[in-house]
């Protein structure tokens, strides 16, 4: 008797969480699965059609140009924020004055609407009555107007704002990995005349081993998801230069939104297919790093 | 030698944060300017500061109605996900039941698993057919679903509390629901006010999600939807002054909250490592 209530107590406390997360977390996951196997337009007839909307990924060229910009993306974004959030951990580790505040600042861009800063973003960044061009104009840095959101420059562009949004949160991670090395190895590597650099490359980074891989294996999977603020920044343009492989997906899907400059129809059928090709990409990339970087987790 | 090396590090850590809090000042400045020094771009400080720049953004670009909806997506799915995760955190931490491994493992399963906005489509279907589309409670039942990372915090936060604790107040003869919510839920108060921020801060910042589902419903759209919205409208060039405005109206409440604790986003960041 107690026991059947203790279940019945169990099962209902948890059955919010459990309705929700399987009608809106699992149940559309599910729905994608069916729907790339099926040619759907969103409206209409829905026809099966076994495995030919994988067959036209592999010959989709704007889909793996997404790819590629992807990796530009994701690996500039990389290469930029983690040596920059490593290095300000590890001078924001030291007792210095004011590294509190410091922490605090760095890390306060990830607070803020990655949609709301785009926005403020586009307004610096704009070739046109740009604040950034005005600026380096009236300083006679540059003679005209850099177009920062154009073809050249636009992928550039859309990695330094994900940066800005990014090395606080990676500093932080960091900056508690820190933590755990203890005191003492320092203490006893300066008393055998270690300096500074050396005890960064010899005790800091490998002692670190284990949460640097975490650390970047989080970094990688967030950078090659991450597509809010190119989307209002410059929606995937121009031609196609910063069209990442979730805003491509988003695009089948909600072909109208956005700038409105719709090049596509809507493919929820196709779109689920080339959904799921993106989801394993970045399952493989993540299994690769994982095994890749083993070396990195041995220390301890 | 050590004075020069000092030297170059806070010229550097200097520079950091100037870079960090340069867009945000850019905004809370220029949403004290016109459109013409907006654009032109050659001050910092506004020359004549306009305040009514906020009074007509919030009138007649309807910053009102996108704040009053903010705050209601907001503050409703922040309540609703510590309701849900917590009730949820309790019985798995104390205890034992069938498909209990089953529920945690689909937790963490909705927590790696992305495949972007394709999930947006069916959640909208199945919003229309709890006719919930034409109000804002679909997007808050969406956010609230997603209270997986709120799940396992407030898991941790749980086991911290003596078991000793329930166990004496079964003796007492309360109820277990009683011993929850009377004894139980007010020691998670720290764990709950973590998950709070976080999980207002995510609806606060929410975008794609109120985009698709206020595309034509211009009365239910939030902040940053309202935000954007003008970014793409025709006339963006001359609302250049409402969107710093709105820009402001969205960050700095967020930023009031970091103010206060800072400390408590920071350490939730951390200890997320340690898993």
């Amino acid at each position: 008797m107690n026991k059947a209530k203790n279940l019945a107590f169990s099962y209902s406390y948890i059955l919010p969480s459990f309705i929700l997360t399987v009608v809106l977390g699992i149940y559309p996951i599910a729905w994608a699965m069916r729907y790339m196997f099926y040619d759907y337009k969103g409206y209409g007839a829905e026809k099966f059609i076994g495995l030919d909307n994988f067959t036209r990924v592999l010959k989709d060229h704007e889909f793996w140009n997404s790819v590629v910009n992807t990796f530009v993306y994701a690996g500039g974004k990389l290469v930029l924020s983690i040596p920059l959030a490593l290095i300000l951990a590890v001078l924001l580790n030291q007792r210095i004055r004011g590294r509190n505040l410091l922490r605090a600042i760095i890390f306060m861009p990830t607070i803020i609407s990655t949609a709301v800063m785009a926005v403020v973003f586009f307004t610096i960044f704009n070739s046109y009555n740009g604040i950034l061009n005005q600026f380096l104009m009236k300083y006679k840095l540059i003679g005209s107007a850099v177009d920062w959101l154009g073809v050249d420059y636009s992928m550039l562009t859309v990695i330094l704002v994900a940066v800005w949004g990014a090395v606080g949160n990676y500093m932080l991670l960091f900056l508690a990995g820190l933590q755990n090395i203890p005191e003492d190895v320092y203490e006893s590597s300066a008393l055998d005349g270690a300096n500074k650099l050396q005890q960064f490359r010899y005790i800091t980074i490998p002692m670190l081993g284990p949460v640097m891989q975490m650390i970047i294996m989080l970094a990688i999977i967030n950078a090659l998801k991450g597509y809010e603020s190119i989307m209002v920044m410059t929606d995937g343009g121009p031609v196609g230069k910063t069209n990442v492989m979730f805003l491509y997906v988003y695009k089948l899907f909600f072909p109208t939104a956005g700038s409105g400059a719709a090049t596509q129809i809507q493919e929820m059928g196709y779109g689920s297919a080339v959904a799921f090709v993106t989801a394993v990409i970045v399952g493989l990339i993540t299994i690769l790093y994982f095994y890749g970087s083993k070396r990195m987790s041995q220390y301890e | 030698m050590k004075i020069a090396s000092r030297a170059v590090m806070w010229v550097f850590l200097l520079l950091v944060a100037f870079l960090t809090l340069f867009p945000v000042l850019i905004t809370i400045l220029g949403s004290f300017k016109t459109n013409a020094e907006l654009t032109a771009g050659a001050t910092v400080m506004p020359t004549i500061w306009q305040f009514s720049n906020y009074a007509e953004a919030w009138k007649q670009a309807n910053f009102s109605t996108y704040t009053v909806n903010s705050l209601f997506v907001a503050v409703t799915s922040t309540i609703g996900i510590l309701f849900v995760s917590s009730m949820a955190a309790y019985v798995v931490n104390r205890m034992e039941f069938p498909g209990k491994k089953a529920y945690v493992g689909m937790q963490a399963f909705t927590m790696f698993v992305a495949i972007g906005a394709v999930v947006l489509r069916p959640q909208f279907e199945l919003m229309i057919k709890l006719h919930l589309h034409n109000t804002l409670w679909g997007v808050v039942l969406i956010l609230i679903s997603a209270h997986a990372s709120a799940f396992f915090i407030l898991q941790s936060f749980m086991t911290g509390i003596p078991k000793e604790l329930d166990e004496a107040a079964r003796i007492d003869g309360c109820s277990r629901g009683r011993t929850f919510w009377t004894i139980v839920l007010p020691l998670l108060t720290p764990g709950l006010g973590v998950c709070a921020l976080f999980a207002f801060r995510g609806a606060w910042n929410e975008y794609l999600l109120p985009f698709v589902f206020t595309l034509s419903k211009p009365e239910l759209q939030t902040l940053t939807v309202g935000l954007a919205n003008l970014k793409y409208g025709v006339s963006a060039a001359s609302q250049t002054h409402y969107m710093m405005a709105g820009a402001c109206l969205s960050i700095l409440p967020i930023l009031v909250v970091y103010l206060f604790a800072n400390k408590s986003f920071m350490k939730m960041t951390a200890g997320s490592l340690k898993g």
